[in-house]
């Protein structure tokens, strides 16, 4: 049973470290919580689910449908919520208030076109699983985690190589100092936001198959944010190592404990963290972010 | 001035609205029926049934001659499965001049309502309101006089689930999950324990979770270890197509059975291939052979399949209150809610009803067992506890 647990634990905590890293991407460089990003992993799974069950595309399809949509959503949250707070240079206070409004905003929006109901996806790798030992794992759960992991050392590579990845680094640092050396910041955090787009695609599809698609399905995002608390918001390691620390803990809570006080555990315990560790485990104060 | 005038017309108009039901109200050839259901929202789609369903019985009541050479009128009101909301409707249906209500379908929403159908001595005959509390008043433990029900209650149901546990599919060890947050869940989890056991089954796992929970995997790793032959997931559809999904990626062999609260196609769209052969309890099925002629009324009628079970447990009220209002010869309200106490193998839509005085529930009444099979749900067996 030990096993089992932390295996489920790794594959719950994959997910979260998914989405951890896309909350970290932008609070890296706008130094504030999208809460919005909820919202659009839950229109993520939206259009994953009507591509594959409306139009019929194949899961490979709809997931870079749901990718690239989810990236181009993203970059108009920031176009049409953020930019011109931006621009005023409204303290962070106020990009997490327009964020929690485009949160609600969209949620009810989907409420009221496509309605309240569940929807599940149809069973493509949902219902295999692989058995060794009397320990038993989804494939799609080895799937999500491979997956989140070849993302996430994609977005690293990026990060670490491409012109544009050095310059979101530099912006990390201090965003003044890099527009004064000819970056252009507006661009710049286009890319942020299609990046943390992308990847919300992603984390969509995988939560809408390993459950199912819903308005509020976006909350679990909470999980996520606290997952990028633990490690250090504004660092990627940091996001992931969160995001699969808190999904072993609170596996073991619910195997060991109880499952009813999973959630209070986990609110606790980043309570606790940012009294005691308020960068978390990675984050430092300005220095390497990123 | 001007403000003068408008109030002067809006006590123009409401005087003309309160006058017009004055007049409707005063109709002496009609029997007035409330029906207080969920017609908007998350339940409509049984509530919607349900009215076509006594829509189209009251139609034939009517057009054999109606009851004591009167007709029957349905006033049905939207409670939108919503306590508050439902007070209000029932407040309206008495002041209406109603004899008798039907509905509501949820536990919740009729214990608010039997509130107030208590002080104004109105029966009302809940439709698939299965907590005790619905009848029996839970401070002072007396039945309410005006309070009724065609359904079986929980305790019966997870005595039946646990029966047809030990009894048809041999069960001698089962785990339950069940959702702390809903009185449905954690009192049928309750339930069936008690049966189960003295059956002369052992309990081998009972795990809560938090209503709105999606990941169960860490409870049912723990279950695995158990091995139990049986799993009682007493909660609602979605849960439980998620405990049946996340059951089979760790590779649980138990066979799954649940209470009516799955009773909607929606388990079998979000639990696909992991629901399949799944049992659980209901109050009807579309596949009773009793019932038969009714299905294909409705479907005739209405072009679409009835939506179970609130169109057959709202048909049992009917007849139960049309029975109780022909014995005694009058549409007085007290005299309807004496005589439906004491009503006595009356034959109904789904079977024999028989109140019990002492609980206003029916009195082992048949629990219907359904099995999902090829993405359906299969009548397996009319079942009484022993």
């Amino acid at each position: 049973m030990f096993i089992q647990t932390l295996v489920t634990g790794l594959a719950i905590g994959g997910i979260y470290a998914l989405m951890a890293v896309g909350y970290s991407l932008v609070f890296s460089i706008l130094n504030f919580s999208n809460f919005a990003y909820g919202s659009i992993i839950m229109l993520g799974a939206y259009m994953g689910y009507f591509a594959m069950t409306e139009i019929g595309m194949p899961i490979g399809v709809a997931i870079v449908l749901s990718i690239v949509g989810s990236a181009a959503l993203c970059f108009l949250n920031e176009k049409l919520a953020y930019s011109t707070l931006r621009k005023r240079k409204a303290s962070s206070l106020y990009f997490m208030i327009s964020a929690m409004g485009t949160a609600i905003f969209l949620e009810n929006l989907v409420y009221a076109t496509i309605g309240s109901r569940f929807y599940a996806f149809p069973q493509v790798l949902t219902q295999l699983n692989l058995e060794f030992m009397d320990i038993s794992i989804g494939v799609l759960d080895v799937f999500a985690i491979l997956f989140s992991f070849l993302a996430i050392l994609t977005l690293h590579y990026f990060l670490q190589t491409s012109k544009i990845g050095i310059a979101i680094r530099a912006a990390s640092y201090d965003m003044q100092v890099c527009e004064l050396n000819g970056v252009n910041i507006t661009k710049l955090i286009g890319w942020v936001f299609i990046l943390a787009g992308a990847l919300a695609g992603i984390s969509g599809m995988f939560l809408g198959m390993k459950y199912m698609v819903y308005p509020t399905m976006g909350w679990i995002t909470n999980k996520a944010y606290i997952a990028a608390v633990i490690g250090g918001l504004g660092s990627l390691p940091g996001a992931v190592t969160g995001g699969l620390i808190l999904g072993v803990l609170e596996t073991f809570v619910s195997a060991y404990v109880s499952s009813v006080v999973r959630d209070a555990f986990s609110f606790t315990l980043l309570v606790v963290l940012l009294m005691v560790l308020p960068t978390g485990l990675f984050g430092k104060f300005l220095e390497e972010k990123v | 001035m001007k403000a003068k005038w408008l109030v002067l017309a809006l006590v123009a108009m409401f005087t003309v609205v309160v006058a017009g039901c004055g007049v409707a109200a005063g109709d002496d050839n009609v029997i007035k029926i409330g029906h207080a259901v969920s017609l908007t929202g998350d339940s409509s789609m049984w509530g919607q049934s349900e009215k076509n369903a006594l829509d189209m019985e009251v139609e034939k009541i009517n057009a054999k001659g109606g009851v004591l050479g009167k007709k029957i009128k349905l006033v049905p009101y939207d409670n939108r499965a919503d306590a508050t909301e439902a007070v209000n409707v029932t407040k309206r249906l008495i002041s209406d001049k109603v004899v008798a209500i039907i509905g509501p379908a949820q536990s919740g929403v009729a214990i608010a309502m039997a509130a107030v159908t208590e002080v104004s001595k109105v029966p009302l005959v809940a439709t698939t309101a299965t907590n005790p509390k619905v009848t029996v008043d839970d401070k002072t433990s007396q039945v309410r006089k005006y309070a009724f029900r065609t359904c079986f209650i929980d305790p019966f149901q997870g005595t039946v689930a646990a029966q047809f546990a030990t009894r048809d599919l041999k069960a001698q060890t089962a785990a339950v999950v069940y959702d702390v947050g809903s009185d449905y869940s954690a009192w049928l989890g309750k339930y069936f324990i008690a049966e189960f056991e003295k059956q002369g089954g052992k309990i081998v796992g009972n795990e809560a979770f938090r209503s709105g929970e999606l990941d169960f995997r860490a409870v049912l790793g723990k279950i695995k270890g158990a091995n139990p032959d049986i799993l009682f997931v007493p909660t609602m559809q979605k849960e439980a197509a998620l405990v049946m999904k996340q059951s089979a990626d760790l590779g649980i062999k138990a066979k799954f059975l649940g209470g009516d609260g799955w009773g909607s196609p929606d388990l079998i769209t979000l639990g696909g291939s992991a629901v399949e052969g799944s049992y659980f309890v209901n109050l009807a099925s579309a596949d009773d052979p009793d019932i038969q002629t009714f299905v294909k009324d409705y479907k005739a009628k209405f072009k679409e399949d009835p939506v179970m079970p609130n169109p057959i447990m709202a048909i049992d009220g009917l007849y139960a209150i049309i029975d109780a209002i022909k014995t005694v010869n009058s549409t007085d309200s007290v005299k309807i809610a004496e005589q439906l106490e004491k009503i006595k193998d009356l034959q109904v839509l789904s079977g024999k009803l028989t109140i019990d005085p002492a609980t206003h529930n029916p009195l082992n009444k048949p629990a219907v067992i359904q099995e999902v099979k090829d993405g359906k749900f299969i009548f397996k067996a009319k079942f009484v506890i022993q």
